[in-house]
């Protein structure tokens, strides 16, 4: 008994440091986020509802893009973050495959509210089968620094000044250059696909009748769909993310 | 402009989106998919949703688009060199607070 309690501890304890960084990474992201969320007029309590129950900076700038933008529907909301995390289908899939005895169906809900982009990379990263005590200690400062990053955000944005604010404007999508550019970097493909969404996603801004007639948010979806369409095509992907084939 | 009641019910029905997408996959979907162009589709999704998401939203992000071009610079050229997250958001933004002093001293 004894010695199985030390046994998760050290695995929490060991996926609490690996996810260290990506909770410091997450501050000023998150930040970034609160202040966007003051500066749109939402309240305080307003935006610590939403960090907390939205775990996604994507998927929060995507809200308040449209929110600035005056979409009222509740629908285009929901279909933004629904396109958006068609990602995490995808990412379940494949760590899935890595998950040791101890993620039973608690565990496995766990782990998934914790989930987001960058712990899913860390954790494909560790050898090995992966057991609850790590994921959930990896897990664990992300979601702490999101949640710090975006309370001090929108407690301060009135305190500080216009440079720090315009410099800090920056963060979020400085944050999905971070992630685009690596895998362009790695794979001819992705780059090719991220050139076409790049200009594709400028042609729609600059056509005046969709500008005026569609949100913020239809452009994504419109720009993410043809674009992976057009990159399935042309790229069909042999194996999905990292090998898993230890079976 | 949505009030901030809607807006509360919006972000109820995005954070029930979030679970069903990050949840549900974990308890129901154990096998690999095995169509090749779904495959395929689902996999340039993130990339071209991030794309479309950064362009040309970063050029407004800043308080003026000549800050906000060199901090995009400097970004690409950072996450290029394969460094952290951290350091990339870091150092472009402050490179955009840098050029606006700069600029403002300029002006001055």
């Amino acid at each position: 008994m004894g010695e199985v309690s030390t046994d998760k501890k050290k695995g929490y304890m060991h996926g609490f440091k690996d996810g260290i960084p990506i909770g410091l990474g997450y501050i000023p992201v998150s930040m970034a986020c609160g202040i966007a969320a003051a500066k749109a007029g939402l309240s305080f309590g307003m935006s610590e509802i939403m960090s907390i129950l939205m775990y996604t900076g994507s998927g929060q700038a995507a809200a308040l893009n449209l929110f600035v933008g005056g979409e009222t529907a509740i629908i285009m909301y929901v279909i933004t973050l629904f396109v958006m995390n068609c990602r995490y289908m995808l990412f379940s899939m494949s760590i899935a495959q890595k998950f040791d005895k101890s993620m039973g169906t608690l565990q496995r809900i766990g782990f998934g509210l914790l989930n987001t982009d960058e712990v899913f990379g860390m954790a494909m990263k560790e050898k090995g089968l992966l057991g609850f005590p790590y994921l959930l200690g990896l897990g664990t400062a992300p979601y702490i620094g999101f949640v710090l990053g975006n309370t001090i955000g929108a407690c301060f944005t009135n305190l500080l000044p216009a440079a720090i604010t315009s410099a800090l404007g920056i963060m979020l999508p400085a944050m999905f250059i971070s992630i685009i550019v690596p895998s362009a970097k790695e794979s001819k493909p992705v780059l090719i696909v991220v050139l076409i969404a790049l200009v594709l996603s400028f042609v729609l801004e600059c056509i005046p009748f969709i500008k005026e007639n569609l949100t913020s948010g239809w452009t994504i979806i419109i720009c993410a769909i043809v674009t992976s369409l057009i990159g399935a095509i042309a790229f069909p992907v042999e194996e999905m993310g990292e090998s898993t084939d230890d079976e | 402009m949505m009030s901030s009641q809607q807006f509360l019910y919006a972000v109820f029905g995005m954070a029930a989106v979030m679970v069903v997408f990050k949840v549900v996959p974990l308890l129901f979907f154990k096998k690999k998919i095995k169509n090749k162009f779904l495959n395929s589709f689902l996999a340039y999704i993130p990339y071209a949703v991030l794309t479309s998401m950064t362009f040309p939203e970063i050029f407004r992000s800043t308080s003026s688009v000549f800050s906000a071009t060199i901090g995009t610079i400097v970004a690409i050229a950072i996450a290029y060199c394969g460094q952290s997250l951290i350091v990339v958001i870091l150092s472009s933004s402050a490179v955009v607070f840098i050029v606006e002093q700069i600029m403002r001293m300029l002006a001055n």
